[in-house]
């Protein structure tokens, strides 16, 4: 399939934010000793894990053009349910899983498929999503509630010879996601639907069932990333979601891929998402105070989008 | 994102629909609302609700212009909190400081503006990202200058005066809101900025090729993005009293949701900032309406999610009835 080959060779470069990470890497191991010790390292990809799973959902979304507000509520949503129903079925762990995941799935798919029958806008209706799913989680709780099983939790903390488990599943995500979005029938007719919508449908494109599929994808990373979260605390704490989803976003776009859609590198994704997670570990090794914390990341958004911005853009936006 | 699969029916002859759509959502919500509580009817009670939208109304005009330009400003949930921050800390409670205050509330909405428009436009970023970025610092600066509590007191009178209502009717807020639409309305259809919002969110590059100061226009339209907010953030500081950390904390959403509902596409080219007051009515009474029928925070959180959603869907459907039409 030559088309492939021509969407890979534009990527063949690696994604210009691991520059970004190289440095950020070279000022931590030069001003933070503990920076460079593996259980450091292995701490960063841990918490990363969570964030990368929602980046790469959110970037089947993003490659088509949409976008997806709800996914930080639904990690919420996810977390506070899990919690509560491995409380609730002791020994029941798999099908809870199961639930859980379906539950998410769910979610996503009822997205998509309101996006195609109201022809709605996804940004305002994953933002309305976004409200009815935080008011759900607040139906069922308003404080951390249940327990996480201890597999999950082994899943989110647990580390086999020094190697975090989460970092397998990331793994598996990401590979999934490559193959999915840069290497197959289904990633080129989405891009082509990110590149023009309108394009897509006159050379005979089903958009309505691509934009479902890609919800139902989002849904279900967001599911993923609920059960780490859950993992990582042990609790279902209600706002453990909040404001994931402009995390997600922001590791989509630092990694190469425009709002607009059209193009994806899962590659870059992951690159952003340890950036991210460095510089996250780094104010904190270097105990900078929380809120020159806040500015210093909103600065580091503001450069790192600045640095890594497509050569021609013609458009004010 | 364009799905018009259907071919609208040759009969569907409303070229003005698509303006009139979110002041018809507006009408039929407000019936229902008076239907659900007759409070809605009352003119106590109406302009209450207005003068309740007051911040976020005053932020969404400035935002038209931006979203009129394919843009988006989603720094100004931060620069309303930093407005209201930085006027009641000038403030400092002293009578003589009140004009000052509200200066520097509204020349700090105006200068981060700048800072996002000079990025966006001659940055050629995303500008989703960027006034995210821009909100993240905005929020970090203003808890360093609060130090994370409530500080600075606004001047006597201040409150007072924003709270009261003329002739015992018309809250002062209420005027206020009304001015800045005013002012926004002006803006967009009587200046050569405005026509050139326009053609530019139509269509940037033929814009560009006609001659168009496409980055000064985008640079202006942030600022008065930023300007407008910086009054948000004193309307809020009126009618709280106190600045709090983090006053407008999440309030970009609400902005974008009233604008989006008002028509204003992100698009771009589409919309005007009289839809946007209608966009912001119509969030407001939905709020309102979760209030009324007492119901929990929880629920109210679902059904402004709905509300959105069902109010939004009304609206895309009526314009893309209508645009599918003209497009033939």
């Amino acid at each position: 399939m030559r088309p492939f080959a021509a969407g890979a060779s534009a990527y063949q470069r690696l994604p210009r934010i691991y520059w970004a990470l190289v440095g950020l890497a070279l000022v931590g191991i030069f001003a933070a000793p503990q920076f460079r010790t593996l259980s450091n390292l292995a701490n960063i990809l841990e918490q990363s894990g969570t964030l990368a799973v929602l980046a790469l959902g959110q970037a089947f979304v993003i490659a088509g053009g949409m976008i997806d507000l709800s996914v930080g509520q639904l990690v919420g949503l996810i977390t506070v349910v899990a919690c509560m129903m491995f409380e609730a079925y002791p020994g029941m762990g798999f099908l809870v899983v199961v639930a859980c995941l379906g539950l998410a799935a769910l979610v996503g798919l009822v997205n998509g498929e309101l996006i195609n029958r109201l022809r709605m806008s996804p940004l305002i209706l994953t933002f309305g999503m976004l409200s009815v799913l935080q008011g759900f989680i607040f139906m069922l709780t308003d404080r951390s509630i249940g327990e996480a099983a201890p597999f999950i939790a082994f899943l989110s903390n647990g580390r086999v010879g020094g190697i975090p488990v989460s970092l397998v599943l990331v793994a598996l995500v990401a590979i999934g996601t490559y193959y999915a979005l840069q290497r197959s029938i289904f990633g080129w007719h989405l891009l082509a639907m990110g590149n023009s919508a309108e394009s897509a449908r006159k050379a005979g494109l089903n958009l309505f069932s691509l934009t479902r599929i890609v919800f139902l994808v989002s849904g279900l990373c967001a599911g993923v990333a609920g059960l780490l979260v859950a993992g990582r605390l042990g609790t279902g704490f209600p706002n453990a979601g909040n404001g994931l989803e402009l995390d997600a976003i922001v590791a989509v776009v630092l990694g190469g891929t425009p709002l607009k859609g059209g193009r994806v590198s899962v590659l870059g994704i992951l690159g952003a998402v340890l950036f991210l997670g460095v510089l996250n570990n780094l104010l904190n090794l270097l105990q900078v105070p929380a809120f020159t914390q806040i500015v210093v990341k909103g600065v580091i958004v503001i450069i790192a989008i600045l640095a890594d911005r497509p050569g021609k853009l013609a458009q004010p936006a | 994102m364009s799905m018009a699969l259907d071919t609208p029916r040759a009969s569907l002859r409303l070229p003005s629909l698509d303006k009139a759509a979110v002041w018809i959502v507006l009408v039929v919500l407000l019936l229902l609302a008076g239907l659900a509580s007759d409070a809605f009817f009352k003119i106590n009670y109406l302009t209450n609700l207005v003068r309740q939208a007051a911040p976020v109304g005053i932020t969404a005009v400035g935002v038209t212009f931006v979203m009129l330009l394919r843009g988006v400003d989603l720094s100004v949930g931060a620069i309303v909190s930093m407005s209201a921050v930085v006027c009641a800390l000038v403030m400092d409670g002293k009578a003589e400081n009140l004009w000052l205050g509200i200066a520097a509330a509204s020349a700090c909405g105006a200068a981060i503006g700048l800072a996002n428009g000079l990025l966006i436009a001659h940055g050629k970023v995303s500008a989703f990202i960027l006034t995210l970025g821009m909100s993240i610092v905005v929020y970090g600066l203003v808890q360093m200058g609060t130090g994370g509590t409530a500080r600075g007191i606004v001047s006597p009178g201040f409150r007072e005066v924003l709270n009261s209502r003329v002739g015992g009717v018309l809250p002062v807020l209420v005027i206020f809101l009304l001015v800045a639409m005013a002012i926004g309305i002006f803006l967009q259809s009587r200046t050569r900025f405005g026509r050139s919002v326009y053609l530019i969110g139509a269509n940037p590059d033929a814009a560009r090729l006609a001659g168009l100061p496409v980055n000064r226009v985008t640079v202006i339209a942030y600022v008065v993005s930023g300007f407008f907010a910086g009054l948000g953030g004193l309307a809020l500081l009126a009618r709280t009293g106190v600045s709090g950390t983090n006053p407008g904390a999440g309030m970009e959403f609400d902005v974008l949701a009233a604008v989006v509902l008002g028509g204003t596409t992100f698009a771009g080219g589409r919309g005007s900032v009289g839809a946007t007051f209608a966009g912001v009515m119509v969030l407001f009474i939905a709020l309102n309406l979760a209030n009324v029928a007492g119901l929990p925070y929880a629920a109210q959180l679902t059904i402004k999610g709905l509300i959105i959603i069902a109010a939004s869907a009304a609206h895309s459907w009526i314009g893309w009835r209508v645009s599918a039409r003209t497009q033939q």
